[in-house]
C-alpha cells in the first residue's frame, strides 16, 4: 500500500512548545517510513492551521493525516471536518494528544520531547492502518418524554408543544407542580410562587399535544437517540375522570397518615388532594399492598376497613362494611378461625389486632339497637340453582347467587340450617339465635330453604335438572365420623365425635355417664368434650396421640377447655375397647414422636410394654371427619362424580366444577374437614364460578379472591410508605375480650366470651397500623355523588415510543433528623424549610400565619443556613438557594409577625440578579445576621420561669464571642440532596452521577443539560441545586437542543462499531451477556450473535470477550491497535 | 512580632521554626491537612463546653494558624484548657480533627518550651502522663503534690481540707494503687513510640505543596538568600 501520511504538530501557544522541543519532534516524524510531510504551526485549531492541512492534504496527496495537539474531546471532530472538506475521509485522520498526556504534565523538556515523539510515531504507524468508514443516519421520531413536571418538566413541555411535537410528561405524584407548588413566595422579586406557576399547570393540562400521565414512573427504557420506547406503569387512581372535586370523600375517609407535601407537619386522608390547584384536578386515593388481613380472608372481608370504621366510633358504618361481602357475620365474628389475625402486621410489633372481637361488637352493636342491615337491590333472573347443603359454603353461595339475581334453593337433610353451625358447633360459642337471624336475612333475600330432604333417598341430581334447575352446588360438608380402626370401636357407649353434637344439638337424647373420655386433638373433640361436660359428665378427658404443638385445634380453645375443668393427655393412643361390667374398659399405649410425616406433623409412634387399661362410662371418638359420598351413589354404590384418593370431590382448582357439567362443589366435600371461612370462600368461588356459567362465558379469570401465601416481614418493614418501621413503632397491649368464670359457664351453654364495651373497641382498633394507607372501608364510594370511585381499578402499563428524553426530577429535602445537635423531629417549633413554606402558604396548616406549637406567634424566629450543605459529614456541596430563601424567610416574618429574626450564616451567597439588593432590603427591614454555624439548639428549663422557648447555641464570630439565643422557632435551611432513587434513575436511562450523586451533565459549563448518553437530557435540581429562575431556563435550553435534533429528522451515528464475522462466530453468546448497551442479539437461525449498529457503541467489551475473535471493532481492529503499540515502543 | 514579613511570601524565622514543627505534627494526624478547609464558621466554639474559659478560641486557633502566628496559640491557654470531648471534631463541617490539632500544638509546645504565662496547667499534663506510666493509672494526691511542687507549695495547703472530705468519703487515696498487668501498660507505650504513625497519603502530599511547606522548600530559599544578604 503506497502510504502517504501527513504529519502536523501544534505548539498550542506556548502550551505544547514551552516543554516539547516542537521542531525536534518534526524533523523526526518527517524520516518515519510511510511520512510524506511533517510540519509545525502555532495554533493547528485556528483557521490558517487548518487551511495548512487542507492545503498539504491536497498538494502531496495525503491518504493519512495525524494532528498532534490536545486532546481528542477537544478538536479531533474540528480537523475531522476539516479532512472531510479537502476530500480525505474523516476516519483516516487520527489525533495524537501531546498536551494532556505530555506537555502539561512533565517538567524535563528532553524527556517530554522523546516522550511526544513516542505518541506521535504511535498515531502515525495506526494511521497507516486504518479504513475509510462511512457515517450511517437514522431518523428521529420527534416525539419527547419529560420525566418530572416540577416547574423544569413544565417548563420545558410546554415549549417543545408550542412547536407541535407531542410530548408525554410523566410525573410520579398525584399532580404536576413539583416542589415549587410547596413554596409560597418566591425570592428575591416576592413573587406568589402559586400565582406564577399555576397558569402553566393549568396550561399544561389543556394542551392538546401534552400527554399528562400522573402517578406514573418509567419501569423501563429500551433504544437509542431518535428511537426510544419507553415502558411507563401509570398506578391506579381510584378515581375517575368523573370527579368533582367537591371533597365529600375526604371528609369521611377514617384514615390519617403523614403528609409529605407538608413535611412533618400535615396528615392527609387515604383519599386526597395535595392542594387546591392541583392538575389534574381529580383525587386520588393512596392504595399501597392490600392489608395482610384482607389479603388472608378467603371471602376477602374488608377488615382493614371496619377496624378504622370502629377507630373513628363509626359503628354503624362499620357493621354495613361487614354485612356487605359477609353472607355470615355473626359467625363469623364468633367462631372464625382469624387467618387476618395471623397474617396482622401489628404481630410483629406486639399483637396481631383483635381483629374477630371488633368484627363480633360491631354487629353485636348493631342488633342491639335494631339497625336494620338493608339488603342490597336486586334484579330478579330466571336461572334457578340449587344448592345442596345449607352449611357455609352452601350458605355463602346461595347468599351470592341470590344477590346476583337467580333463584335458589338451598336443600338440608336435617331439621336444621346451617350444617356444621348448627349441629356442630355449640351454642356456647355461637348462640343459636345468632344463627337464625342470619339464615331469616338470607330468606330475606329470597332464597327458597327446604329441610328434611336428603340427596340419594328424597331427590337425586338428575331429578334436579328435569325440574329445571340450570346449575347445581354441592355442599353436603364431611360430616362421617372417621374411625380409628381398633376392636370393641361399635361397643355400645362408645359415639363418634360429630354423631354425639349433632344428636345432641338436634335434641336427641343421648345417654351420657359420670366419666367420658374423647379420642382426638381437633376443635371437634374440644367441642365434645366441652358439650359432655356441660352435659353433666363428672370428669372428661382428651386423650392426643401426639402433643400439645401438634393439636390441629386452635391455641384460645384449647386453654378454654382446659380452664373448664376438661384434662387433656397427650402421647397416648387407645388399642382396644371392652365392654367390663357396667362401664367401658379402654386399652392405651403411650406414645413418643418420631420423623415428621406427610402432613408435616412428626409421627407418634407406640411405645411398646406401655399399654394400660383405664376406665370410662363413655369414648367419644373425633379424630375426623370425611364426606358422606354414599349419597352420591346409584343402587350399586358407585359414585356418580369423581373422587380423590382421599375421598373428597375432585374440582377443577378454579371453577370448582366436578366431572359433570352444570354440577360444581365446594366447602368440606372438597376440602375435607375444614374451616368455616375455607368453606365460605369455596362458596363464593363457586357462585361466580356458576354465574360465568350460566352466563355462557368461559370458566376462567375468576375474580373472586383466592388468599396468597404472606411473604414474612422483617422488623425493618413499614407497613406504609409514612409509617416508622416495625421495631420504631409504640408498643401497646392488646385489649382482651372478658369471658364468663369458667366455674360457672361449664355447667351451661351461655356464651363463654361477653364481648367488647364501645371504649375497648375504639381502644383496640386505634392499633390498626393502617397497612396500605387506603383500607377500604368504602366509605368514600359511599359519599361520592358523582359515583367517580371504582376500588377495583387496575395499573395500567404502557409502551411509548418517544426520540429524546428530558429527565427533571428534582431534588430531595435533606433529612435534618440526623443532625441531632438542631433536634429537628425531637423539639417542637424546629421546623424544616419546606414546612416553614408550607406555614407560610395560605393552602397550608395554619392558613398562612406564622404560630408555634402553642398556636401563639413567636417573639423570635432564627434561621439557621447550611443544615447538612457545606458539611463533610453530609453533603458537601453549597445548596445555593439557602441562603436567599432564608432572607425571604427573614422578610416573610418581618411581614407577617412582630418577632425578631436571627439569620445564623457562614457566608452569605447573594449572586444573582437583584439577589445582593435583597439581601441589603432585609438588612434594612431589621433582621439580625450572625456570623456563625449554629452548634446546637436546646430547649430552655433550667428554671421553670425560663420554660418554653428554645435557646441557639452558637459563636458570633465576628466579634469572637460565645452567644446564647432565645428564641421561640428555629427554621433549619436543609440541603437539597439528590432523589432516593437516584441511583435506580440512573440505570434506567444509562447516564452518570457527579460526586455530589446529582446526575452527571456532559460538560459543567459548555453543555450542562446533555448527558453522556445521546437523547437523554437533564434540567433543573436532578443535575444540581438550582433556583427557579436557573431551572427555568436550564428547562428550555433543554427543550431548544430536543427541538433542534426533532427539527433536523435524523441523527448521525458514529461508525465506530462492533463487528461479527459470520464464518468465525460459534455462537457461544458470551458476548451477548457482556454488552453494557444489550446490543448483541442471538439469532436462532443462524446460531450466531449479531450486533444491532443503533445500539452499540464501540465500547470493545464483546471484541476483548469473543474467544474465537469473531468481533473486530471499527476503527479498532487488532491491527491497528498492535501498530499503535509498535509506534510506542520504536 | 510573628506576623509581620520581611520578604513576600516568606515567614519570620520564629514562625518557620514552629511551622515546620507543627507540620511534621500535622503529618502524623490522619486528615491532619484539612486544617486548611477551615471555613471560619465557628461550630467548634459554639460546641465547646470549656470555651468560656479559654482566652482564644477554637476557631481563633485555626485562624492564627493561617495568619502565620503559631507562638500566639502556644502563649495562649486554649490548648491547655481544652477537655478533649470532641464535640467540635464530630461536628465540625469541614472535617478538622480539632482535638488531634490542639495535642498536637500541646507536643510542639512542650518541645519548644512555650507556655502561657501564670497558667502552669501543662505541668499537670506532663505530671499526669507520668503517673500514668507509673502507676498505670491516676494517683490523684501524687499528681497534686507534685503539681504544687513545681507551682507553689501554698496551694497545697489550702486544698487540705478539701483533701480531708474527700478522704473521708472515700474519695482519695493516701496511697497509689497499681493496676494489674502494668508491665503490659508499659510494652503498649513503648510500641506506640516506637512505631511510626503511618502518614495518610493526602496528607503527605499536601505537604509538599506549595504555600503552606514552609518548611523545606521555602526554608531552603530563605536560606540561600539569607547567605547571600
Amino acid at each position: 500500500m503506497n502510504q502517504k501520511i501527513g504529519v502536523f504538530i501544534c505548539h498550542c501557544g506556548t502550551n505544547i512548545a514551552a516543554t516539547v522541543d516542537v521542531e525536534e519532534v518534526t524533523q523526526f516524524m518527517a524520516q518515519q517510513p510511510n511520512v510524506e510531510y511533517s510540519t509545525n504551526n502555532l495554533f493547528m485549531c485556528s483557521q490558517p492551521g487548518q487551511l495548512m492541512l487542507q492545503r498539504y492534504i491536497k498538494r502531496k496527496g495525503l491518504n493519512g493525516v495525524v494532528v498532534a495537539a490536545c486532546s481528542p474531546q477537544m478538536h479531533e471532530l474540528t480537523f475531522r471536518k476539516a479532512c472531510e472538506e479537502a476530500g480525505l475521509n474523516r476516519y483516516l485522520f487520527q489525533m495524537a494528544n501531546i498536551r494532556e498526556q505530555c506537555s502539561w504534565i512533565h517538567d524535563d523538556r528532553a524527556q517530554a520531547t522523546e516522550k511526544a515523539k513516542a505518541i506521535v510515531n504511535a498515531a502515525v504507524r495506526r494511521v497507516a492502518w486504518q479504513e475509510a468508514l462511512e457515517i450511517s443516519h437514522v431518523k428521529i421520531n420527534p416525539h419527547t418524554m419529560i420525566v418530572g413536571a416540577g416547574i423544569g418538566g413544565i417548563q420545558a413541555a410546554l415549549e417543545i408543544a408550542e412547536s407541535g411535537n407531542q410530548v408525554y410528561l410523566v410525573e410520579r405524584e398525584s399532580t404536576i407542580g413539583g416542589r415549587m407548588a410547596q413554596f409560597d413566595k418566591t425570592f428575591p422579586t416576592l413573587d406568589c410562587a402559586a400565582c406564577i406557576l399555576t397558569p402553566k399547570m393549568v396550561s399544561v393540562g389543556h394542551r392538546k399535544n401534552i400527554n399528562l400521565m400522573t402517578l406514573s414512573e418509567v419501569e423501563k427504557v429500551e433504544g437509542f437517540i431518535g428511537n426510544f420506547t419507553v415502558t411507563v406503569r401509570t398506578k391506579a387512581r381510584y378515581v375517575t375522570d368523573a370527579c368533582t372535586s367537591c371533597g365529600a370523600c375526604v371528609k369521611a375517609c377514617p384514615v390519617e397518615v403523614p403528609n409529605w407535601f407538608e413535611g412533618l407537619l400535615g396528615k392527609k386522608t387515604a383519599i386526597y388532594k395535595l392542594f387546591p390547584q392541583a392538575v389534574p384536578n381529580t383525587y386520588v386515593i393512596d392504595k399501597e399492598e392490600t392489608p395482610p388481613c384482607i389479603e388472608a380472608c378467603p371471602i376477602r372481608q374488608e377488615a382493614a376497613g371496619y377496624v378504622a370504621l370502629i377507630r373513628d366510633r363509626k359503628f354503624k358504618e362499620a357493621a354495613q362494611l361487614i354485612r356487605l361481602r359477609n353472607p355470615l357475620p355473626a359467625v363469623c365474628g364468633r367462631v372464625c378461625y382469624h387467618p387476618c389475625e395471623t397474617e396482622c402486621n401489628r404481630g410483629y410489633v406486639d399483637q396481631p389486632i383483635a381483629i374477630q372481637h371488633l368484627k363480633r361488637f360491631a354487629l353485636d352493636w348493631a342488633r342491639q339497637r335494631n339497625i336494620e342491615l338493608v339488603p342490597p337491590k336486586i334484579e330478579r333472573r330466571e336461572e334457578k340453582v340449587a344448592i345442596i347443603g345449607s352449611g357455609p359454603a352452601g350458605l355463602t353461595c346461595a347468599h351470592d347467587l341470590a344477590v346476583k339475581g337467580y333463584q335458589v334453593t338451598v336443600y338440608e337433610r336435617s331439621s336444621l340450617l346451617g350444617g356444621l353451625l348448627g349441629l356442630g358447633i355449640p351454642a356456647y360459642r355461637l348462640p343459636r339465635h345468632l344463627l337464625r337471624e342470619e339464615i331469616s336475612y338470607l330468606r330475606d333475600l329470597g332464597i327458597d330453604f327446604r329441610t328434611n330432604v336428603t340427596l340419594g333417598k328424597s331427590f337425586s341430581l338428575e331429578q334436579l335438572k328435569q325440574q329445571g334447575f340450570k346449575a347445581i352446588f354441592l355442599a353436603i360438608g364431611a360430616q362421617s365420623g372417621v374411625k380409628i380402626e381398633i376392636p370393641g370401636e361399635n361397643t355400645e357407649g362408645v359415639y363418634s365425635g360429630v354423631d354425639f353434637l349433632r344428636r345432641f344439638n338436634l335434641g336427641v337424647r343421648t345417654a351420657l355417664g359420670k366419666k367420658v373420655a374423647v379420642i382426638g386433638g381437633g376443635n371437634t373433640a374440644l367441642d365434645a368434650a366441652r358439650t359432655a361436660l356441660r352435659l353433666g359428665a363428672e370428669r372428661v378427658v382428651i386423650h392426643y396421640r401426639r402433643t400439645r404443638s401438634e393439636m390441629p385445634a386452635s391455641p384460645y380453645e384449647i386453654e378454654d377447655t382446659e380452664a373448664e375443668g376438661v384434662a387433656i393427655h397427650y402421647l397416648i393412643a387407645p388399642i382396644k375397647i371392652a365392654k367390663a361390667h357396667r362401664s367401658l374398659q379402654m386399652t392405651c399405649v403411650n406414645m413418643q414422636l418420631g420423623e415428621p410425616d406427610a402432613s408435616g406433623r412428626r409421627r407418634p409412634i407406640s411405645i411398646s410394654g406401655s399399654e394400660h387399661q383405664l376406665e370410662f362410662d363413655n369414648i367419644i371418638v373425633a379424630i375426623s371427619q370425611k364426606p358422606e359420598i354414599e349419597v352420591l351413589a346409584d343402587e350399586k354404590g358407585v359414585p356418580h362424580l369423581a373422587l380423590t384418593p382421599w375421598g373428597t370431590l375432585q374440582v377443577d382448582q378454579d371453577s370448582l366444577v366436578t366431572n359433570q357439567e352444570g354440577v360444581f362443589a365446594g366447602g368440606d366435600v372438597v376440602l375435607g374437614p375444614s374451616t368455616v371461612i375455607a368453606s365460605m370462600g369455596l362458596g363464593r368461588r363457586a357462585a361466580e364460578s356458576i354465574d360465568k356459567y350460566l352466563n355462557g362465558q368461559p370458566l376462567v379469570d375468576f375474580k373472586t379472591h383466592m388468599p396468597k401465601p404472606i411473604v414474612p416481614r422483617g422488623e425493618t418493614f413499614r407497613p406504609h410508605r409514612y409509617s416508622p418501621m416495625f421495631k420504631d413503632l409504640p408498643k401497646q397491649k392488646r385489649v382482651e375480650m372478658s369471658k364468663l368464670d369458667p366455674k360457672i359457664r361449664n355447667r351451661d351453654f351461655s356464651e363463654v366470651e361477653i364481648g367488647f364495651s364501645e371504649e375497648e373497641a375504639v381502644r383496640e382498633a386505634t392499633r390498626c397500623l393502617n397497612c396500605g394507607v387506603c383500607v377500604e372501608c368504602l366509605e368514600c364510594v359511599k359519599v361520592c355523588d358523582p359515583e367517580a370511585i371504582d376500588h377495583e381499578m387496575q395499573d395500567r402499563v404502557q409502551q411509548i415510543k418517544v426520540g429524546q428524553i428530558l429527565l427533571s426530577t428534582g431534588y430531595d429535602v435533606f433529612d435534618a433528623r440526623v443532625m441531632s445537635q438542631y433536634g429537628y423531629g425531637k423539639l417542637d417549633n424546629v421546623l424544616s424549610g419546606i414546612e416553614f413554606e408550607r406555614m407560610l402558604s395560605a393552602t397550608g396548616g395554619t392558613g398562612g400565619k406564622i404560630l408555634c406549637k402553642n398556636g401563639q406567634p413567636p417573639r423570635a424566629v432564627a434561621v439557621i443556613h447550611c443544615v447538612g450543605s457545606r458539611d463533610e459529614n453530609y453533603h458537601k456541596y453549597c445548596s445555593r438557594v439557602c441562603c436567599m430563601y432564608a432572607l425571604k424567610f427573614a422578610h416573610l416574618v418581618k411581614d407577617r409577625t412582630k418577632a425578631e429574626v436571627y439569620q445564623f450564616y457562614i457566608d452569605m451567597r447573594a449572586y444573582g440578579k437583584g439577589f445582593e439588593e435583597f439581601y441589603k432590603r432585609v438588612l434594612l427591614e431589621g433582621t439580625n445576621v450572625i456570623r456563625g454555624k449554629v452548634a446546637e439548639v436546646v430547649e430552655s428549663g433550667w428554671s421553670n420561669k425560663e420554660e418554653g422557648h428554645l435557646i441557639v447555641r452558637c459563636e458570633d464570630t465576628l466579634i469572637g464571642k460565645f452567644r446564647e439565643i432565645p428564641v421561640d422557632m428555629v427554621v433549619l435551611c436543609s440541603a437539597l440532596e439528590p432523589r432516593q432513587d437516584t441511583a435506580k434513575v440512573r440505570q434506567l436511562f444509562s447516564i452518570s452521577l457527579s460526586p455530589d450523586g446529582f446526575f452527571l451533565e456532559r460538560h459543567p459549563k459548555l453543555d450542562p443539560t446533555s448527558t453522556m448518553t445521546d437523547g437523554v437530557y437533564i434540567a433543573g435540581c436532578c443535575q444540581g441545586p438550582k433556583d427557579i429562575p436557573d431551572t427555568v431556563a436550564q428547562a428550555s435550553s433543554a427543550a431548544a437542543r430536543i427541538l433542534a435534533t426533532a427539527q433536523k429528522g435524523e441523527v448521525e451515528i458514529d461508525p465506530i462499531r462492533a463487528q461479527i464475522k459470520e464464518e468465525l462466530c460459534s455462537g457461544c453468546r458470551m458476548c451477548n451477556s457482556v454488552c453494557p448497551y444489550f446490543a448483541i442479539s442471538f439469532d436462532e437461525q443462524k446460531k450466531i450473535s449479531i450486533i444491532n449498529d443503533a445500539l452499540c457503541k464501540g465500547c470493545g467489551t464483546c471484541v476483548a470477550t469473543c474467544p474465537a475473535s469473531a468481533i473486530t471493532g471499527k476503527g479498532f481492529t487488532d491491527q491497528q491497535i498492535y501498530a499503535e503499540i509498535e509506534g510506542v515502543l520504536a | 512580632m510573628a506576623l509581620e514579613m520581611n520578604q513576600p511570601g516568606v515567614w519570620s524565622k520564629s514562625e518557620r521554626e514552629l511551622r515546620g514543627a507543627f507540620l511534621s505534627q500535622l503529618e502524623v494526624i490522619p486528615g491532619g491537612d484539612k486544617i486548611k478547609a477551615c471555613i471560619q464558621c465557628g461550630t467548634c466554639t459554639g460546641s465547646c463546653p470549656v470555651s468560656y474559659a479559654m482566652d482564644i478560641s477554637p476557631r481563633g486557633v485555626m485562624a492564627l494558624f493561617r495568619a502565620g502566628d503559631i507562638e500566639a496559640i502556644l502563649r495562649s491557654r486554649t490548648i491547655w484548657v481544652c477537655a478533649s470531648c470532641y464535640v467540635c471534631t464530630t461536628r465540625c463541617p469541614a472535617g478538622i480533627k480539632i482535638t488531634d490539632i490542639l495535642y498536637a500544638l500541646k507536643r510542639i509546645a512542650i518541645e519548644k518550651g512555650i507556655f502561657p504565662s501564670r497558667f502552669p496547667v501543662y505541668h499537670l499534663s506532663e505530671q499526669f502522663v507520668k503517673m500514668v506510666n507509673k502507676y498505670g493509672r491516676n494517683y490523684e494526691l501524687g499528681l497534686i503534690r507534685r503539681f504544687n511542687f513545681r507551682t507553689g507549695l501554698k496551694k497545697f495547703w489550702q486544698m487540705a481540707p478539701l483533701a480531708w472530705k474527700l478522704f473521708i468519703h472515700g474519695r482519695l487515696s493516701f496511697r497509689p494503687s497499681r493496676i494489674k498487668g502494668l508491665d503490659q501498660i508499659h510494652k503498649i507505650i513503648a510500641s506506640a513510640q516506637r512505631e511510626p504513625v503511618p502518614v495518610s497519603r493526602e496528607t503527605s502530599e499536601f505537604l509538599g505543596t506549595v504555600g503552606y511547606a514552609a518548611t523545606t522548600e521555602v526554608e531552603e530559599k530563605v536560606a540561600a538568600g539569607g547567605n547571600q544578604a
